[in-house]
């Protein structure tokens, strides 16, 4: 009974405590918010690859994949897979509708995709990343009043699911949100034009895309033009695909690159004796480059690549067998069959890596933790040692003195690490708006009222030096120096950028909180507190009466 | 007081040959040079001496609060040895057995009156909300691991890609740590509220309000120690060190920090107590508060000088000045 007394009457009647408490705190808000933020950035990079290719490729690139929809249908087959759909990706030249000042058009490079957009939307997030498509009623309500998704009549979801401008027929094509130069990402992650010029706005304006088709591992001759209508444009958070990707249809991808549907003829000239054309030796069936599979809900990506390429080796099998067949699906050996993660391995690996090399790094923080309360101990326990003294006089046993500051270091370590997990949490969770806050001059309101708590605090320490009180003049001058010199920052900030989305892959921080090592973490600080406060506190329970009385 | 059957040839406390010596750095410095001292059931013993005699120290043995020298003799009460090798043994003597009054009274500064009244009724409780203690440790151990496995798996707090064995584990230990400690807070928080509701009205805060109010303290019981004068605090130790109900009080100085009026006031409640019976050693270098005792054992030089009867010796007491050579 004397114990829980004791060390409630230890824990609530000083400040010291609460320094050790405050100190574990800001310990484990450190690691909870850097590992957060990693473990964040992984997750993201794990679900770009959901957002944008589903969750397992089978790609075999320039070629292509014939029968690709046989293979599509096998696959669908299988529990393992929600669903699948036929791709082209190779690069082309984009000639922008806005010219450099010179008198031509901007001509950029961009990675160009060929899709299926109703098959495509079901392996991917497609329709959910299209930039122009009315926002939801809820979403509605948060977004700026300039912003043109309110407006109905710029809705163009359709469009992009036909991959063709419903006016005029034309072929379409949708741009990543970063391709054109005047698309302005602005603080609350919505986007606005140069000077709010709305001409700036790039669906209905035509672009002209050339491609460089690729056959029998050969460049052709001629690359292939075509000028598509701008649909929609899209945002994946990730910079680097929208900063460089365009989207068309499977099938004009295909006519461009040669990879449709055609007669094929005899590659060494003979020619046919009854019409004197080029000899016919069967049908060229069209490609794909790659097929894009999603997993079923209950599966890993790991499970359904294992599963995706067993089904390819009996699809190439089944195929190898059918003799009407001129053109052959590619080997099992030739043929990539990888998760979006293996796809990614130079990137996620070496962030894998850091992230676990910070969790290393960062346990020195519990030995941080476990040196504060032991040195903030060792004064108590010093403090104390009369009062040991005493308790030791009156029959209190070695272990009751031990349970005393041992569940003194427990508590410590149980709220500060509470309290810091809690204070991670609101800062992971609000870490854009954090960034974005820092991105902004500071308001004017809070630059003020800085600049009256410096002045009051500066009030009161001229006061205490009036009144002989070295104490809280120093108080008060430190307080007056340290909001003096936030005030004079803010005044001076003019708000910068911290996390550029080109740098760091994402247009967003990422603000999921890591909760693994949040409870990792606050079961080390409570463990290594109570360790810290364990050696003085045996320390307490050895010492004899009459000793610790002598501490007079 | 506790029970016990008189028997006028065995004495209460006895100590005989008691050696004690101090170690100072590389110095050895003997204070006891084999004091002897009895007391029997219901005297009232000053032992007297000038600064350094070794009285303190002979009070301290006598206590328990210290352990003689290995060649010393022993310390008896009613006869039997008392272990003082500081195990349960010693911890129920201090607790049970004797009551200690300081100089300097001792009072912790965390606890209000009545709480440090009830102190020596609180200690040996100690063993038993240890066991709930430990108990609840591990039911929160269990709870937490138990939490922390479904939080790895069916809860999905790892992600399907991370979810290792291992992992699962690590997070359970985390969990089974951080259980325990909320069991152990939990149950102290639990203890503490317990105490505010119930122990200050229980049996030992009656024991507690009976004494501290016969010593003029119904006033005081949730006052801080720091809030009352000096005489009040020594009052308040004496309320402690009977709160138990002791056979012995043991008393370093218990007027030495205390003006004169003061001073004769807590003789006059040391009086009052031992009429009523209660058995008092008492540890002075002064010869006015020594008289209050009906025996002086006078002490010089870690030796027992004289043992008497009140009136024959207090006369030939050394003045207050004249030191001895060796320390206590």
């Amino acid at each position: 009974m004397y114990v829980a007394l004791l060390a409630n009457r230890y824990l609530t009647s000083r400040i010291i405590p609460w320094i050790a408490v405050a100190a574990v705190a800001l310990c484990v808000a450190l690691v909870v918010i850097v590992v957060s933020v990693m473990s964040g950035f992984l997750d993201m990079l794990r679900t770009s690859g959901k957002t944008m290719m589903g969750d397992v490729v089978i790609r075999y690139p320039i070629s292509g994949i014939p029968y690709y929809q046989e293979l599509i249908d096998d696959l669908e087959a299988l529990p393992e897979v929600a669903a699948a759909t036929p791709t082209i990706d190779t690069f082309g030249l984009i000639e922008m509708p806005y010219g450099t000042g010179d008198g031509n058009n901007l001509v950029e490079t961009v990675q160009v995709w060929g899709i299926e957009p109703e098959s495509f939307n079901q392996v991917s997030e497609y329709e959910d990343i299209l930039w122009w498509r009315a926002p939801a009623e809820e979403a509605a309500k948060s977004l700026p009043l300039d912003d043109l998704r309110l407006d109905p009549d710029r809705d163009r979801t359709e469009a992009a699911m036909l991959m063709k401008d419903t006016e005029t027929g034309e072929p379409g094509i949708v741009l990543g949100m970063h391709i054109s130069v005047f698309n302005e990402r602005r603080a609350d992650g919505t986007y606005g034009f140069q000077g709010g010029n709305t001409n700036y706005w790039m669906p209905g304006k035509q672009v002209e895309l050339t491609l460089v088709p690729i056959k029998g591992g050969r460049l052709s001759i001629e690359p292939e033009s075509r000028a598509f209508s701008i649909v929609n444009e899209f945002q994946s958070g990730v910079f680097e695909i929208d900063n460089n990707r365009v989207l068309i249809s499977l099938e004009d991808a295909q006519e461009m690159l040669r990879l449709g549907a055609g007669t094929l003829y005899d590659q060494n000239g003979r020619l046919d004796p009854e019409t004197g054309m080029p000899l016919v030796i069967g049908e060229s069936p069209a490609r794909a480059i790659a097929i894009y599979v999603r997993a079923s809900e209950q599966y890993t990506p790991d499970q359904l690549r294992v599963a995706a390429s067993e089904a390819y080796d009996r699809f190439w099998t089944k195929s190898a067998e059918r003799e009407d067949r001129t053109v052959k699906p590619p080997s099992p050996f030739r043929v990539s069959v990888m998760t979006w993660e293996q796809q990614l391995a130079s990137i996620i690996a070496p962030v894998q890596k850091e992230r676990e090399l910070m969790r290393i790094l960062f346990s020195i923080v519990y030995i941080v933790c476990a040196g504060l309360v032991l040195s903030i101990f060792w004064a108590i326990v010093y403090e104390k040692t009369r009062d040991i003294g005493i308790l030791r006089a009156i029959g209190a046993s070695r272990p009751g003195i031990l349970g005393i500051f041992l569940i003194y270091g427990l508590v410590i370590g149980l709220l500060g690490s509470a309290v810091g997990v809690g204070l991670g949490w609101l800062v992971v969770t609000n870490i854009n708006a954090i960034h974005d806050a820092l991105g902004e001059p500071a308001p004017t309101w809070l630059t003020i009222s800085t600049f009256a708590i410096a002045a009051i605090l500066l009030g009161f320490s001229i006061h205490a030096a009036a009144k002989g009180s070295i104490l809280r003049w120093l108080l008060g001058l430190i307080g007056f120096l340290i909001i003096g010199v936030v005030g004079t920052g803010l005044a001076l900030h003019q708000g910068f950028l911290l996390w550029d989305p080109s740098v760091y892959y994402f247009n967003e921080v990422p603000s999921e909180m890591d909760w693994f090592t949040a409870f990792l973490t606050m079961g080390g600080a409570v463990l290594f507190s109570v360790i810290g406060a364990a050696i003085p506190a045996a320390r307490a329970a050895d010492t004899d009466p009459v000793k610790a009385l002598r501490y007079e | 007081m506790n029970d016990h059957t008189p028997d006028a040839a065995t004495p209460i406390l006895e100590g005989t040959d008691l050696r004690k010596t101090y170690r100072l750095g590389r110095v050895e410095v003997p204070v006891l040079h084999g004091a002897s001292i009895s007391i029997q059931e219901g005297e009232w013993v000053a032992i007297l001496g000038a600064s350094g005699s070794g009285k303190s120290t002979l009070l301290h043995l006598l206590a328990g609060l210290d352990r003689p020298d290995l060649d010393s003799g022993d310390v008896c009460y009613r006869g039997s040895k008392v272990e003082l090798q500081d195990g349960g043994k010693t911890n129920h003597y201090r607790n049970r057995t004797i009551g200690f009054v300081f100089q300097f009274y001792h009072l912790l500064p965390e606890l209000d009156v009545l709480e440090n009244g009830m102190l020596a009724n609180l200690v040996p409780r100690g063993r038993k909300s240890g066991i709930v203690l430990c108990l609840m440790a591990i039911v929160g151990a269990v709870i937490g691991a138990w939490l922390g496995s479904m939080a790895a798996g069916d809860w999905g707090l790892l992600p399907l890609e991370e979810r290792t064995q291992i992992r699962s584990i690590v997070l359970s230990g985390a969990c089974a740590v951080i259980g325990s400690g909320m069991m152990i807070v939990l149950a102290q928080m639990a203890q503490a509220v317990m105490f505010r509701t119930r122990m200050r009205s229980g049996e030992s805060a009656d024991a507690a309000r009976a004494t501290l109010g016969d010593f003029g303290l119904d006033q005081r019981y949730r006052h801080r120690p720091r809030e009352l004068s000096g005489g009040e605090r020594q009052r308040v130790a004496i309320g402690r060190a009977l709160g138990s109900d002791p056979d012995l009080l043991l008393a370093d100085e218990p007027t030495g920090n205390l003006d004169e009026h003061t001073g004769t006031e807590i003789l006059e409640l040391l009086k009052k107590k031992h009429q009523a019976g209660l058995t008092i050693v008492m540890v002075t270098h002064d010869p006015k508060v020594a008289s209050y005792a009906n025996r002086v054992v006078r002490l010089r030089n870690g030796r027992v000088l004289a043992d008497d009867e009140q009136g024959s010796i207090v006369g030939e007491m050394p003045l207050p000045n004249e030191r001895d050579e060796s320390i206590g």
